[in-house]
């Protein structure tokens, strides 16, 4: 506002608003783009046939194994409060910050998130075959390929760090790939900073929450920061169990099970993950699993998942 | 403006227009976020809400990436999607029903009582009578007088966007304004603000 009678201030859009608007341009696009494709005259299809079916063979087959996330369009909304908090999304785990909103939704096939404000860990099994899996941030677009990385996001200012494994960011039509330890900035899109530890990269400058959300009643909430908390022994054995998953699933399952049984913030997210592998495996331990999980911890990150998938057992569904 | 496009600009977007006008998602996708604002704002400044204008920030993309092969580049990509963008806010609101209830105008509740506060509930409350005020305007006066005068637009770049005279843009923007102050007789808030967006008028 310039003034009490000034021109009238034009409202942002919230992200999950552009989100809705993006989506809705791509399929309009898609759509008209398939419609107005030409069709060749004649085609072969005896020899389409072969090829059609081993390709649909082999997507059946690839994606089977994970595909136990239903493909939905709306967006889920995770808040953490005052407190961080964590959850689980398909085959990706994220631990976000005090203060933080993510958007968490598919596009397509591929997973995604949108980081509203605040600051996060995502730690995402290897995609091989997977389809990607894509967070943004403002005008940046990471899109991983099996890491753990961290976003923080202050307004238009983003942060991205890599803790192990690799992330390309495109920004604004530019593109960078960053490996372990390293990180970037909208505010120097075109550098990779390297750092030996984590706690050297500094966060944005002047952390506020942005129009959308109500400001809090007395004290702002701490910024977002790139400096991880201290050095947890079970979140590092969590995250080597989900890269053991896709080579030694019974050696992911055993970790997950012996990791449960803690009493640290570690033993549902442990309990969930042994459930969904058993899910994924049609391992006969999976209802019992999943029950077990709802019976310790009925109010849960991970309880409506849970529920579901138990739904769909019961159901038969795959 | 137009005649004002540097080469290399000029180059620049007919590159990316190229590349977007032949199905290149990257590029697509580039432009959508670089432009993406400059839409919204047009659309905000013409319409004055967000009610409906997440249809319409994608029915312009979609009219801004069909017309992309015609782009020539006589003037910035952003001013030609801006065009654009006018006529989709145009049409939006003339196939407005008219408002047959008129809605009462409620002051925000200032919830801390600060000079601030109280300042922006002031403002939002002026701008809705506004807008309430411009519903009533015939679509040509409104576009005019919403770029010219509530965005600041010289009378030269509204003829641009409305593909209008400069001489059809200053009538229907004083006709505009004169049935805005007709409205405003009874309406002191709006006759105050009318006058504050004159007083600073281009």
């Amino acid at each position: 506002m310039t003034g009490p009678l000034g021109p009238p201030t034009v409202e942002p859009l919230p992200d999950a608003a552009w989100n809705r608007v993006e989506r809705g341009l791509w399929n309009h696009m898609d759509r008209e783009s398939a419609v107005s494709r030409p069709q060749p005259r004649r085609p072969r299809l005896w020899l389409a046939v072969p090829v059609l079916a081993a390709a649909a063979l082999a997507l059946w087959l690839g994606f089977r194994s994970h595909d136990t996330q239903p493909i939905d369009d709306e967006p889920t909304r995770i808040v953490a409060g005052a407190t961080p908090s964590s959850a689980s999304f398909g085959d990706a785990h994220v631990e976000l910050d005090a203060n933080t909103a993510l958007d968490m939704f598919h596009q397509g096939r591929s997973p995604s998130a949108m980081v509203e404000y605040g600051a996060a860990w995502f730690s995402v099994a290897p995609r091989g075959v997977r389809p990607p899996f894509e967070v943004r941030a403002g005008d940046a677009i990471v899109r991983v390929i099996g890491t753990r990385f961290r976003v923080a996001r202050d307004a238009e200012h983003v942060d991205v760090l890599v803790d192990h494994g690799i992330v390309e960011v495109r920004f604004r039509g530019a593109l960078v790939t960053l490996t372990a330890n390293q990180s970037w900035s909208s505010a120097k899109p075109t550098e990779i900073a390297t750092s030996e530890t984590h706690a050297s990269i500094d966060p944005a400058p002047a952390m506020k929450q942005p129009d959308v959300v109500a400001p809090p009643a007395s004290t702002p909430p701490p910024p977002p920061t790139l400096t991880p908390n201290r050095v947890d022994i079970e979140r590092a054995r969590y995250e080597t169990l989900q890269r053991l998953e896709a080579k030694r699933p019974d050696a992911a399952m055993t970790g997950y099970l012996e990791l449960s049984k803690g009493s640290s913030k570690w033993a549902p997210i442990a309990l969930f993950a042994a459930a969904r592998l058993a899910v994924d495996r049609h391992d006969r331990r999976a209802k019992s699993l999943l029950t077990i999980y709802l019976n310790r911890f009925q109010q849960g990150a991970n309880a409506d998942d849970a529920r579901q998938l138990l739904r769909r057992l019961d159901e038969g569904t795959p | 403006m137009g005649t004002n496009v540097s080469s290399a600009a000029r180059d620049e977007d007919l590159a990316i227009a190229r590349r977007a006008a032949g199905g290149d998602r990257v590029a697509q996708r580039a432009l959508f976020v670089a432009l993406r604002r400059a839409v919204h704002h047009t659309l905000y400044r013409i319409l004055g809400s967000n009610r409906d204008i997440e249809d319409l920030v994608q029915d312009a993309f979609i009219e801004i990436f069909r017309a992309l092969p015609t782009f020539r580049g006589d003037s910035t990509l952003s001013r030609w999607c801006q065009t654009i963008t006018t006529r989709i806010a145009y049409l939006a609101i003339s196939r407005r029903r008219p408002a047959t209830i008129e809605l009462t105008l409620v002051e925000d509740v200032v919830a801390d009582g600060s000079p601030d506060a109280h300042r922006v509930a002031l403002a939002r409350d002026a701008a809705r009578r506004l807008y309430a005020a411009l519903d009533h305007l015939d679509p040509h006066k409104r576009v005019a007088f919403a770029l010219a005068v509530i965005d600041g637009l010289s009378l030269r770049e509204v003829a641009e966007l409305t593909g209008s005279s400069t001489f059809a843009v200053k009538t229907r923007v004083w006709r505009g304004r004169r049935e805005l102050y007709k409205r405003a007789q009874n309406d002191p808030v709006l006759r105050e603000y009318l006058g504050a967006l004159d007083g600073g008028d281009r």
